[in-house]
């Protein structure tokens, strides 16, 4: 009895508490790495990590670009077909401009590039970091006394927190453009009644919640990444393991911190 | 110049180091010797401060290497070269970038004296003409070898080599058992890890041959060919059977997050 209970423990519940473990660990090691990356922003002033910053925001953009335009070109095709389909009911086509809108500018256009960028860039950093992590690239630097906080980790978190809003802004722009195709072929709204619904039904309150989402957003999926990577341990298939956490983590913060701003907002 | 008293570390549950006595001398090149897990590279990891004892002491340079003395810590780097296994140059920089890295972040140089002193470190360890290739462009020694040349480049006092020579052809060995001899020459610390026996004979002033988190064996390379004792006699002609046993220690838990590794000062 005892011993089934020993084996029954250390089958399943000894996995089960270091995994609790380990993610207390990590939690705690990406909260004191956002806030040493936060003091450390004065460092950010010079002509190199400024550079480097820039650099990563065009690579990033164009890394994104393509897959966030289809995604968003969709989404609002979607969104203006659904919309649609209720509203011709009730001869209220008029609403789909302003519908599509406000959902991409504030809950589906941050909430998408933050998902593309999760799996696309916020990946790739945990793999980079991790794979400098593993090929004692990270203890170099730290013996040179380059700071990998300033050197690594801060390029990083400006240019996702930069580009993330730039995107998120893109991505509205085509879902509103795509929604206006299918409004216009679909349900026979016309271009510039389109337009001028959709532009007039958004408030500053609505853009301001997005560009605040996206910004939180790409605070987060930096944030993540940074942090798998550098808590990479245990050769390729740790890369790997860094790789796909940064994923989840950043999916889940990204939804559960998307909805607490949406209801501070709403409320 | 480098001191060790009494180092104690335990890694993920397991002893690595136990009670590890060792002293390194102004001007010397002492060669450490031991099966793979013994702490060996742990045991360079120290004297940086990239870990640091659960008990015991370590001085380097006269100072205390520990948690700490921070800004100490900082300051004996700044004098400290490490050379590591496979060079770990940031793949996104050319060598010339690589090895100009350290100047370019923690100095106030001028542009055109960092650019003058890289070319002088590169032809110093021979890689004159290669500054412009990307790491991934040039074979496993000339990344050792540029790895080393970051290491010189703010002129160390003391220089630490992981495994300089392994997976190395026995040309390119000669090559940077040739460098450390030279550096040998200038009157710099060094301290080689190696698996190399010959290369160890070769450069070697002093030996010490780590088992089980000590020192158990020290002498100059006369000294350990010649000993009797049969530890010694196992490791030096890779004897099967003997005292140090035929398995080595080497076991990772790798779920065992570690805290000190991830890099963060
Ligand atoms: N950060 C760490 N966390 C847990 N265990 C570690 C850590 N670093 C090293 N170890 C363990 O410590 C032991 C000694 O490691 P070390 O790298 O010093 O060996 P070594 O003597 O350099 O061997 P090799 O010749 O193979 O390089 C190994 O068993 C290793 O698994
Ligand atoms: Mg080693």
């Amino acid at each position: 009895m005892v011993e089934k209970l020993g084996v029954f423990i250390g089958r399943y519940i000894a996995p089960l508490l270091s995994f609790l473990r380990r993610s207390a660990d990590s939690t705690g090691f990406g909260l004191v790495l956002l806030v040493r990356t936060m003091l450390n922003t004065p460092f950010l002033f010079s002509r190199r990590r400024i550079r480097d910053s820039l650099d990563l925001c065009y690579s990033y953009c164009i890394g994104s670009f393509l897959v966030t335009s289809v995604v968003a070109l969709f989404t609002g095709m979607i969104l203006a077909l659904n919309g649609g389909n209720s509203l011709e009911e009730l001869g209220q086509e008029s609403l789909i401009g302003p519908i599509v809108a406000v959902s991409m500018i504030r809950e589906m256009g941050p909430f998408m590039t933050a998902l593309i960028l999760t799996a696309s860039l916020g990946s790739g950093i945990a793999a980079e970091i991790g794979t400098m992590k593993i090929s004692e690239e990270i203890d170099a630097l730290r013996i040179m006394s380059i700071p990998p906080i300033r050197f690594l980790v801060l390029p990083r978190m400006v240019a996702l927190t930069l580009v993330t809003p730039v995107m998120t802004i893109f991505a509205a722009f085509i879902g509103i453009l795509g929604g206006s195709l299918v409004a216009n072929s679909q349900f026979d709204v016309g271009w510039l009644a389109y337009r001028t619904d959709a532009l007039e039904s958004l408030e500053f309150r609505d853009v301001f919640t997005g560009m605040l989402k996206s910004v939180v957003f790409g605070i987060t999926i930096a944030t993540v990444g940074c942090t798998q990577g550098l808590l990479t341990r245990g050769g390729a298939t740790g890369v790997g393991q860094a790789a796909r956490r940064s994923v989840v983590v950043s999916f889940l913060l990204v939804i559960i911190l998307g909805y607490y701003i949406s209801w501070s907002f709403l409320s | 110049m480098i001191r060790l008293e009494n180092v104690h570390k335990k890694l993920g549950g397991r002893t690595i180091l136990d009670g590890l006595d060792l002293e390194v001398k102004q001007g010397e090149t002492l060669v450490i010797l031991g099966r793979s897990g013994t702490g060996k590279s742990v045991t360079l990891r120290h004297i940086v401060g990239l870990m640091t004892a659960d008990q015991g002491r370590v001085e380097v340079l006269g100072q205390e290497i520990s948690a700490r003395h921070q800004a100490a810590l900082l300051e004996i780097r700044s004098r400290i070269g490490y050379l590591f296994q496979d060079g770990a140059l940031l793949n996104w920089l050319s060598i010339a970038d690589n090895v100009g890295l350290p100047l370019r972040e923690r100095h106030s140089m001028k542009e055109k004296e960092i650019q003058e002193r890289v070319e002088e470190v590169l032809s110093e360890i021979e890689l004159d003409g290669h500054g412009d290739k990307m790491p991934s462009e040039i074979s496993g020694g000339m990344r050792k070898r540029a790895g080393l040349a970051r290491a010189l480049i703010g002129h160390p006092e003391i220089l630490l080599h992981d495994e300089p020579t392994s997976g190395l052809d026995p040309i390119s060995s000669s090559i940077i058992n040739g460098l450390i001899q030279k550096l040998h020459g200038t009157g710099i610390t060094q301290v080689v890890v190696t698996h190399d026996m010959r290369s160890a004979f070769e450069v070697a002033d002093r030996i010490a041959l780590l088992h089980a988190g000590k020192v158990i064996a020290l002498g100059n390379s006369h000294e350990i060919q010649e000993s009797s004792d049969p530890a010694v006699q196992q490791f030096i002609h890779g004897l099967v059977e003997g005292p140090l046993g035929r398995e080595t220690s080497e076991q990772l838990e790798p779920d065992q997050p570690d805290k000190e590794e991830s890099g963060l000062s």
